[in-house]
């Protein structure tokens, strides 16, 4: 108090402003203040009186259904039936466990004791069950699926136990069982938890976040069919989420409908084995001791229904359902062989000599530069042990052969350098005629989506100048080309190559079994499939009642000439039963004419211990039968299995066997491209 | 004890010196009103939160929350004998002793629900960011009213901001978006009580809007979140309620729920069953105003707003009263984060801001959040208690 006055007496101190005092400004600002005070209780006044006194009713109604918890009652997803109604999946009952997060301890200790309990119990891990709540933390009345299939007495022990498991809820769930095992799991598909972003684009579906859906294959694809619709059931609880009084049924669950395939179950299974025959086969051979998997597609050629899809190596789908085992999942996840992938559909190779037919009907069709066509049925080329050109020097696959031929016998002794011959026709005509021979690779299906009705598939790759400028345009050795110039930067090799399969073509096994179908029906392109139709079963799993039949769309035309057609019949009718036929040891004496190709296509394929990749040899067959009647259609390729001749053709003649049930015939030895 | 503590920079500030009044002339120099308001938010708040946890599984909190306004209490009455003018030299140590805890939070916290606010010493879990927002008014109001720079300058404005924003950063990364709106609230209070220039504070709210855009829209679009999905999903939830019923504005719904069902009247302890059966979680916390609505109806709440606005009422006059500038400006910031407090929070329970983890004063069960708001008014009445006694005029 002592110096308040001092001030006026002591040097004014130019720091120092004038004695403090409430200044009209500062009054200004608090009644600003006041003013906003006011206003924000006027609004907090009037949305309060809004709420309680205008709309109170309806909200002491909605307050009112808080009690009620709406539970999901699974329905039992579909069967799925091979062609003869086989059941290839089916279900099993089993009891899921859930959490409400809404009921759970509030407390984290308790909380955490509880979750410790379960987990000892389920084996889930607390982390997990924490990272999933984490997840809906925003929305607690929606329950957390923490396992779908514990076992029986782990069931008793929750419900036992049940006053201790706050916020734990056992439901009635329905698990896949395959009672074939691993048989066709590729086509099949796996069933899974929906993810989130699934679940964000299926929930106008009616799709639930603790639902299970199809993850690939026909599950996937058919999922609509498959998953039936779950029914639902009210229940009261207590403040602690405990049930008061039973259960209230509101809908009954709907069973799913059942898929019947075009698959056949006994020729599905002797292609997969087949595919492990070409593979021992190929070990014991010269090129093939990488042999490390395979495909094998069996079709009508006429319809395009695929009765067999096989892919190696291979899993158990049974992994997916029921009790999970997180680390074995992840294994078959990271697994560098796999087994997930159905190569039959995503598998990209490149096709070898199978692709000759490709190239002998693509110079047959296409007119050539002096009128005529680039290549005329009956012209004899010279088959030579090697072909140059360019300046480069291209090998046949034997030296033994040195003489005229027509592309029929070339077909049949798959001559190499006959084709590159064809090939170099192609590179040579003016630019402004396109790529003809990709063309007609693309309008054989090759490079093309198939349509198969189940998802997984790949397009594999028809080299063409455009895709070189994009994929290594602006990069050396092209540095200097544009999209508009770079007609030449397609080197003529890159045709030689391509006339016989090889360079940087990749088909897909599916594809190609289209093409030989194409041949065999006559030059029409089928759609393959793999549904034939939804039923509804009876009672006793019986047939009942077709819902929806998909069956065969109608082939497309391919605009090929049914002349230059027979020539390559003739060609892959001689490769089985003429002697010098590269497959005529394998066919020549099956009681069925069979008519087909071996390829053997060299590819740069990662193999542990060597950095910079192996060139190793794909080995393909791929033909059809009977020959005057073609009702089947056969592509198999055994992945690094060496010669056509040595993996791939047995391997199929075994898929011939089954489906004509001929018994074993002599095999022997020969040596093919 | 008047003259030894000045040091030479506050010597020239004639109006901080501090003035020795006994503990009969603080009782007699409070403000009776605010105190009385206080007394009666407080006991009201004890009374409304045993209803409100009256039904929770660990029992009413009532025994709990009344040793924090106990404890609060103490604290309100130890700082009425602190004279402001030694927060205001003190205020570079206040503010190096805010910005340690809120570091401390973030090197020891005990991590809990996806945020690490608290420091656990055993029997108390203590909230830093909570004490923090009082610190923070202190220090801050101390920078603005250093007369060696005119506080209308735009230098001024910018210290002023950038020593705020360092304590916003660290209680926004805990991460405590609420709480670091509450500072964003009281340096507001600051700065317009201080005298900042309109275009200064009018640029600063342009900026926080653009930042608030950026921060919601912007850079989520880009590929660039500041906030966790959930804390985006509250913020902007409440602009449509009804887009998502049982997803991201769960609360948001239950809560306007409950606050309906109160009616006029209320539905009583028992009757309360989005309370009593737990389906509005926190409802002891961010969202004990729902629960107090929905068991003491429009009565019973708006006795508890009609308190409030005589509380800010009572401190926006004590700025009047002001011996100084930093005493006026520790009022008007305490005015301000006390009114941005109870509007978003009780706002928020009725739907028309967003949710955010602000607890309703002296009445949210939490010790941190009632001890503070207690000192603060200790601070409110330690300077009215010191307001220049006008003589004849």
């Amino acid at each position: 108090m002592a110096e308040r006055g001092s001030g006026r007496f002591l040097p004014g101190d130019p720091r120092v402003s004038e004695p403090y005092r409430l200044t009209p400004q500062l009054a200004f600002r608090v009644a600003i203040l006041a003013f906003l005070t006011l206003s924000v209780f006027a609004v907090l006044f009037l949305r309060l009186w809004a709420l309680q006194v205008l709309s109170g009713d309806t909200y002491l109604a909605q307050a009112k259904d808080n009690r009620v918890r709406t539970l999901d009652i699974e329905a039992p997803r579909g069967e799925i039936l091979d062609r003869d109604g086989h059941v290839l999946v089916t279900n099993v009952a089993g009891t899921r466990v859930e959490l409400w997060p809404a009921d759970l301890p509030k407390k984290w200790p308790a909380e955490r004791s509880e979750l410790r309990a379960l987990s000892d119990i389920t084996g889930v891990t607390v982390k997990d069950m924490l990272a999933s709540l984490e997840k809906s933390r925003e929305d607690p009345l929606t329950p957390i699926v923490v396992e779908r299939g514990i076992k029986q007495n782990q069931v008793f022990y929750l419900m036992e136990h049940e006053a201790q498991f706050p916020g734990v809820h056992l439901a009635d769930s329905w698990l896949r069982k395959y009672p074939y095992q691993s048989l066709a799991a590729q086509v099949l598909g796996y069933v899974g938890a929906i993810s989130p972003q699934e679940y964000k684009t299926l929930k106008k579906k009616g799709y639930l976040p603790t639902d299970q859906i199809g993850q690939s294959g026909v599950e996937s694809a058919y999922d609509s069919y498959l998953r039936g619709h779950d029914g639902k059931a009210q229940l009261t609880v207590n403040s602690l989420g405990q049930p008061k009084g039973r259960e209230s049924l509101e809908s009954q669950p709907t069973p799913g409908d059942a898929l019947k395939l075009t698959i056949d179950i006994n020729l599905q299974r002797a292609a997969e084995k087949a595919i492990t025959y070409g593979i021992h086969l190929a070990h014991a051979s010269e090129e093939g001791s990488h042999a490390d998997g395979g495909s094998i597609v069996a079709m009508n050629p006429n319809t395009g229904a695929i009765l067999a899809m096989a892919s190696n190596p291979t899993y158990e789908p049974s992994i997916f359902s029921g009790t999970h085992n997180a680390k074995k999942l992840q294994q078959l996840f990271n697994d560098p062989s796999a087994p997930l992938l159905n190569r039959a559909i995503g598998g990209t190779y490149p096709p070898g000599s199978t692709f000759k037919p490709v190239t002998a009907l693509a110079a047959m069709m296409e007119p050539g530069p002096n009128g005529g066509h680039l290549l005329t049925p009956g012209e004899p080329l010279l088959c030579s042990p090697s072909f140059k050109a360019y300046g480069q020097t291209f090998n046949n696959w034997t030296n033994l052969i040195d003489q005229y031929m027509t592309l029929e016998q070339a077909i049949a002794e798959s001559c190499d350098t006959f084709f590159y011959q064809v090939g170099e026709r192609f590179y040579q005509l003016p630019p402004d005629r396109g790529h003809p021979l990709q063309a007609w690779a693309n309008r054989f299906g090759l490079g093309e989506p198939t349509g198969l009705d189940i998802g997984g598939s790949v397009d594999g790759l028809m080299p063409t100048p455009e895709w070189r400028c994009k994929a290594f345009g602006g990069k050396p050795p092209y540095s200097g080309a544009t999209c508009d110039t770079i007609d030449r930067t397609w080197k003529p090799g890159y045709s030689i190559q391509l006339a016989i399969g090889q360079g940087d073509l990749l088909v897909t096994p599916l594809q190609m079994t289209r093409f030989y179908a194409m041949i065999a029906n006559g030059g029409k392109l089928v759609t393959p499939y793999v549904a034939n139709d939804v039923e509804e079963l009876g009672p006793n799993g019986s047939s009942a009642k077709v819902l929806r039949t998909f069956g065969a769309q109608s082939p497309q035309a391919s605009g090929v000439d049914p002349g230059a057609l027979q020539v390559v019949q003739a060609g892959l009718n001689d490769a089985t039963h003429a002697t010098y036929g590269t497959g005529y040891g394998v066919f020549g004496h099956f009681p069925i004419d069979i008519a087909g190709k071996t390829g053997s296509a060299e590819k740069v394929v990662s193999v542990p211990g060597y950095p910079n990749g192996l060139k190793l040899t794909q080995s393909w067959w791929c033909g059809y039968g009977p020959y005057e009647d073609p009702s089947i259609v056969v592509c198999a390729m055994i992945q690094n299995g060496g010669e056509g001749g040595s993996a791939a053709a047995p391997a199929a003649l075994k898929v011939f066997e089954q489906y004509f049930k001929k018994n074993p015939t002599l095999v022997t030895q020969q040596a093919s491209d | 004890m008047s003259i030894e503590a000045v040091n030479t920079r506050t010597r020239g500030l004639r109006g901080q010196s501090e003035s020795g009044i006994s503990g009969l002339g603080v009782l007699g120099r409070l403000d009776w009103v605010l105190a009385a308001a206080l007394a009666a938010v407080a006991l009201y708040g004890l009374y409304a939160i045993n209803g409100i946890t009256a039904n929770d599984p660990g029992g009413s909190s009532l025994s709990r929350q009344a040793l924090y306004v106990c404890v609060g209490g103490v604290g309100f009455l130890v700082a009425l004998f602190i004279d402001p003018a030694r927060y205001a030299r003190l205020h570079r140590q206040i503010y190096l002793v805010t910005l340690g805890l809120l570091a401390l939070v973030l090197v020891i916290g005990a991590a809990s629900h996806g945020a690490t606010r608290w420091i656990n010493i055993g029997f108390f879990q203590f909230q830093p960011s909570e004490f923090g927002e009082l610190l923070f008014v202190l220090s801050i109001a101390g920078v603005l009213s250093d007369r060696s720079r005119p506080v209308t300058s735009a230098t001024a404005t910018l210290r002023t901001i950038g020593y705020a924003l360092v304590a916003i950063v660290l209680v926004f990364v805990q991460p405590d978006f609420g709480t670091a709106l509450v500072y964003v609230a009281a340096l507001a209070g600051a700065l317009l009580v201080a005298g900042t220039r309109w275009l200064h504070l009018g640029l600063l709210l342009v900026v926080t809007v653009l930042g608030a855009v950026m921060i919601l829209w912007l850079l989520p679009a880009a590929g660039l979140s500041v906030l966790k999905p959930y804390q985006t999903a509250r913020l902007t939830g409440f602009t449509h309620p009804s887009n998502d019923p049982s997803g991201a504005t769960y609360n948001l719904r239950q809560s306007i729920i409950t606050v309906g069902a109160g009616g006029l009247r209320g539905r009583g302890v028992l009757g309360a069953t989005q309370t009593a059966l737990d389906y509005l979680p926190s409802h002891s916390t961010d969202f004990a105003f729902a629960s107090l609505a929905e068991e003491h109806g429009f009565f019973g709440a708006s006795i508890l707003l009609l308190l409030y606005l005589l509380v800010v009422w009572r401190a926006l006059k004590i700025v009047t009263v002001a011996r100084d500038l930093y005493s006026a400006i520790v009022a008007g910031a305490i005015a301000f984060f006390f009114l941005f407090e109870v509007f978003i929070n009780t706002a928020m329970t009725m739907g028309i801001a967003p949710i955010t983890g602000i607890p309703l004063p002296f009445v949210s069960v939490g010790g941190s959040a009632i001890i503070t708001d207690f000192i603060a008014m200790g601070v409110l009445q330690a300077i009215y208690i010191r307001r220049p006694v006008r003589r004849r005029r």
